[in-house]
């Protein structure tokens, strides 16, 4: 499945959060996603989800936009905060509420939590859950409907070094499936190892549209590459 | 039909895996039953309003519907928590990954949230009812304890539209229950109060008010009926304001 940008453009008052973007985000690659703080990531992955209604310009999945299919879960699989689900309820009730609302069978709650390695966690309440194991649980229920897209926002925050691992490979795997893995993260060494293609943005705009290795090039890494195209802006 | 019964589906099962809302039914019963048990006392003690005796005798669930003035606080919270709950604990964005459909998520949870609590405001009025039977003594008349019973979930699950489609409006608990507390309890004695015609006039045309009308079966100022068509098109202009808010403004 594909991810397509139409001059994807959000306002806020005067403040123009995505301004315009144009960009594809193809199968079969984990396209890494990166700007600095407030560059408009997230305000970007909302709107492709749905949640946010751009100003102008369109987001679509395989020409439609997400509101428009009926079985959501199944098509797209998205991380969005590493604590979405109600602090009273177990992590598997959420899973079960969550599988019900798109007709997914329900056995399919006790495998993604077996992927996730949240085993006897998943029957206490989530508001009990580390960090980590919030995002455990976030990423149990993007796999839910087994969608050809992943969107991941921040995936490794909070995870121990065995999460690390784990996110890395799981992505890497998802990809070579041939699903459409969008990753946003910080964190540029991890992005490094993980992303195939790159794409950066800065002040809502698109700065970079390339595969990884062309935009390493003539870099010692992807930090400083990074710091070349935002021109250090993170850093403000 | 399939996406609404599942979103239906899901709804339900979220509604029965946090704890407020067995302590909302909890609180509820309770409230109604320590009401119904006063309200009885004070007829026993010839302090009721005349105007509630039927041939001389006090239907028991008259006295469930006065109680109700403190148990519908109870199903209010519950209904009203149900949606802005998933404000507070920040569940709104992944709910609507689950069901992009504002229309249909609305209708979900208000179909949820009215189904139980008929159930629960159908049960209530039974235990006011038999409650405030054996207080009442020789004035007491049990015959009509399960109509009126019923009568209460009617108003009840409504009402809970009404707090359903206030909190997808307004979002925030504490707003919502302030401007339902408003509506339903605050503002109605204030303008019944002074007796004058228009201000009583508008009182009648309120949720909580006409609700009573109806459950009473006053047949002044309007049909009882009509009582229950009003109470219904606050429901339906609640959730016509939750919708528009919930489609209007980002997630």
């Amino acid at each position: 499945m594909l991810i397509t940008l139409e001059q994807l453009t959000k306002r806020f008052g005067a403040t123009l959060a995505v301004d315009r973007l144009d960009l594809e985000v193809r199968p079969g690659r984990v396209t890494g996603f990166l700007g600095p703080n407030g560059a408009g990531k997230s305000t970007t992955l909302r709107m492709i989800l749905g949640l946010d209604r751009p100003t102008s310009g369109r987001a679509l999945l395989d020409g439609r936009p997400y509101s428009a299919y009926e079985w959501p879960l199944r098509k797209v699989g998205a991380l969005l905060e590493a604590k979405a689900a109600h602090p009273g309820r177990t992590g598997r009730d959420h899973l079960r509420a969550m599988a019900r609302s798109n007709g997914i069978a329900p056995g399919r709650v006790d495998e993604v939590l077996e992927m996730a390695g949240l085993g006897g966690a998943a029957r206490k309440r989530s508001g009990t859950y580390s960090l980590g194991m919030g995002q455990r649980l976030g990423i149990a229920g993007a796999l839910l409907g087994d969608p050809p897209v992943l969107i991941l926002d921040e995936p490794v925050n909070g995870l121990d070094p065995d999460g690390v691992r784990w996110i890395r490979g799981l992505t890497r795997d998802l990809a070579a499936e041939g699903r459409t893995v969008l990753v946003s993260s910080h964190l540029l060494s991890e992005m490094q190892v993980t992303a195939d293609h790159l794409i950066v943005i800065g002040h809502g705009r698109l700065l970079a549209d390339a595969p990884l290795d062309r935009i390493l090039a003539g870099h010692a890494s992807l930090e400083d590459a990074y710091y070349t195209l935002t021109d250090g802006s993170a850093l403000r | 039909m399939t996406v609404l019964r599942a979103a239906i589906g899901a709804e339900w099962i979220k509604l029965w895996t946090i704890r407020t809302v067995w302590w909302s039914l909890v609180a509820a019963l309770v409230l109604m039953a320590a009401g119904a048990g006063q309200y009885a006392l004070y007829a026993e003690n010839g302090d009721l309003d005349p105007g509630l005796f039927r041939d001389g005798l006090v239907p028991a669930g008259s006295i469930a519907v006065l109680a109700l003035s403190f148990a519908q606080l109870a199903f209010v919270a519950l209904a009203m928590l149900a949606m802005t709950g998933e404000y507070s604990t920040g569940t709104s964005r992944a709910t609507l990954t689950w069901i992009p459909s504002r229309f249909r998520l609305l209708l979900a949870k208000s179909a949820v949230v009215a189904a139980v609590i008929f159930v629960g405001g159908t049960v209530a009025g039974v235990v006011g009812g038999v409650v405030a039977f054996p207080v009442l003594g020789d004035l007491g008349d049990a015959g009509g304890i399960v109509p009126t019973a019923l009568k209460i979930g009617a108003y009840l699950a409504l009402l809970g539209v009404v707090a359903v489609g206030l909190g997808a409006a307004l979002r925030g608990p504490v707003l919502t229950l302030v401007v339902l507390l408003m509506l339903v309890v605050v503002v109605p004695p204030l303008l019944q109060v002074p007796d004058i015609a228009v201000l009583t006039a508008i009182a009648d045309g309120l949720p909580g008010v006409a609700g009573n009308h109806f459950l009473l079966g006053d047949t002044d100022p309007y049909a009882p009926g009509l009582g229950l068509v009003i109470v219904a098109a606050w429901a339906v202009a609640a959730f016509a304001v939750g919708y528009r808010e919930l489609n209007r403004r980002d997630a």
